[in-house]
């Protein structure tokens, strides 16, 4: 029986991860180094020079779909500024690593099967992969820069506010999921370990964007909310 | 999409919650989702996010929000609310609700008033009309709102009526993915849409 939430820092980290492996991409994005040994969440965390109640806050959201609010100013403040590392951090993931990745495994996956299909698929992974661009370089140009500047200069700006993002703020992973559900129920094709192995990436990817879109909706936004209120 | 069954549950107790949410999982083998909201007064705020199928609160609890408000402001027409109620309440606070769960129920009971609901839960048809048949070429063909209109006799709203269904049917949303449909369902031959295809990629 392992704990399914509510970390704390004197749990053990590599337990942590062992018993929850989607936490792996947590670490990742947090710049937390493997090779943590016996060292409990908050003495890895501390080492790392991450604030250990952001990292809680993320991994006990994420497991439990929970969240705590944070009240105090300066605390509230340094976990929204650790929030937009991870999600850089995050966004370069998708952009720079993941999608491409899935993209050349899929397009290698189907190209001995002739089917008219393929070009297809490949425009519709293209446009998706286009949409994402967009998405997170909105966000990074625009709403995490608002955010920043809120926290360095303690004031609300006039005629913008996090609700002008979260009202638009779309879900990314619908697409993405649409995708292997077209090429489950309508792509003819032999069963090969190449395109089982590509569909098995875009259920993960499909999972890991929809965590991701949850920090940004129920952590993200709700905090820095609360933040311009304070401000206010 | 066939989706979980998802619930929320609100109620300013711990113990009543993850006793509920305890409860629910023992139905339906676990296939149904349960989110908990403590804070009633975010109510409005966590339906928005967490867009469940039915939610369970006590009655008492909602204050000044009325049921008919609050799904309004969340935008979920079709939730379906039970009752929680611990004693005696007056009637006409349980009239808006679709059900009542009294805490003294036993599972059998809570069983019942949740499957219940749940098999209301309307299962949309998936066969597409011969109509949206006829949108569906028009649309992978790279026509648009109002070229279709002006093809098919119909007004632009009738025709995005028609593009909600079609989506909401086969739960493909892209024209792309429209296009492998109609290809695989030989309502158009690949030859037809080579073009808006070579068109698109080059965007």
């Amino acid at each position: 029986m392992y704990k399914i939430g509510n970390y704390t820092p004197d749990d053990s980290m590599s337990e942590l991860i062992c018993n929850h492996y989607p936490m792996l991409m947590v670490i990742n994005r947090f710049g937390i180094s493997l090779g943590i040994g016996e060292a409990t969440i908050g003495e890895v965390c501390q080492k790392c020079g991450v604030p250990t109640h952001t990292f809680l806050v993320v991994v006990n959201m994420l497991l439990t779909g929970r969240t705590t609010p944070i009240a105090d100013p300066v605390k509230l403040s340094e976990t929204i500024d650790a929030l937009l590392q991870y999600l850089t951090s995050s966004h370069k993931y998708f952009l720079n690593f993941r999608l491409k990745e899935i993209g050349e495994k899929l397009f290698e996956a189907i190209k001995n099967n002739k089917s008219e299909l393929n070009p297809i698929i490949k425009l519709y992974f293209d446009q998706y992969v286009a949409e994402v661009n967009e998405h997170m370089t909105h966000e990074e140009q625009e709403v995490f820069p608002y955010i920043r500047t809120l926290l360095k200069s303690q004031k609300t700006v006039d005629n913008y506010s996090i609700d002008n993002f979260s009202k638009h703020h779309d879900n990314i992973e619908n697409k993405l999921s649409e995708l292997k559900d077209i090429i489950i129920k309508y792509y003819d094709t032999d069963s090969t370990n190449e395109l089982t192995s590509a569909l098995y990436d875009i259920f993960a990817c499909a999972q890991d964007l929809l965590s991701h879109n949850d920090i940004e909706n129920s952590l993200l936004v709700p905090m820095v909310k609360e933040y311009e209120k304070q401000l206010q | 999409m066939a989706r979980r069954n998802h619930i929320v549950i609100a109620d300013p107790s711990t113990i009543i919650r993850e006793g509920m949410v305890a409860m629910l999982a023992k139905l339906d083998g676990g296939k149904i989702d349960v989110a908990e909201v403590n804070d009633i007064d975010n109510l409005t705020e966590q339906l928005i996010i967490l867009k469940p199928d039915i939610l369970i609160v006590n009655p008492i609890y909602m204050g000044a929000f009325s049921l008919s408000q609050i799904k309004n402001e969340a935008d979920a027409p079709n939730l379906k609310t039970i009752a929680l109620v611990g004693q005696n309440i007056p009637q006409l606070l349980l009239k808006n609700f679709d059900a009542t769960i009294n805490l003294n129920d036993n599972l059998d009971a809570i069983k019942n008033v949740v499957t219940t609901l749940i098999s209301e839960k309307t299962t949309p048809k998936l066969e597409l009309s011969n109509r949206e048949k006829e949108i569906v070429v028009q649309i992978v063909k790279g026509l648009t709102g109002k070229q279709m209109a002006d093809k098919l006799c119909l007004s632009t709203h009738t025709i995005m009526t028609h593009r909600r269904n079609i989506a909401s049917k086969l739960q493909i949303h892209s024209s792309a993915g429209l296009t492998i449909y109609a290809i695989v369902n030989k309502l158009v031959d690949i030859n037809d849409v080579k073009n808006t295809i070579s068109k698109q990629e080059k965007e």
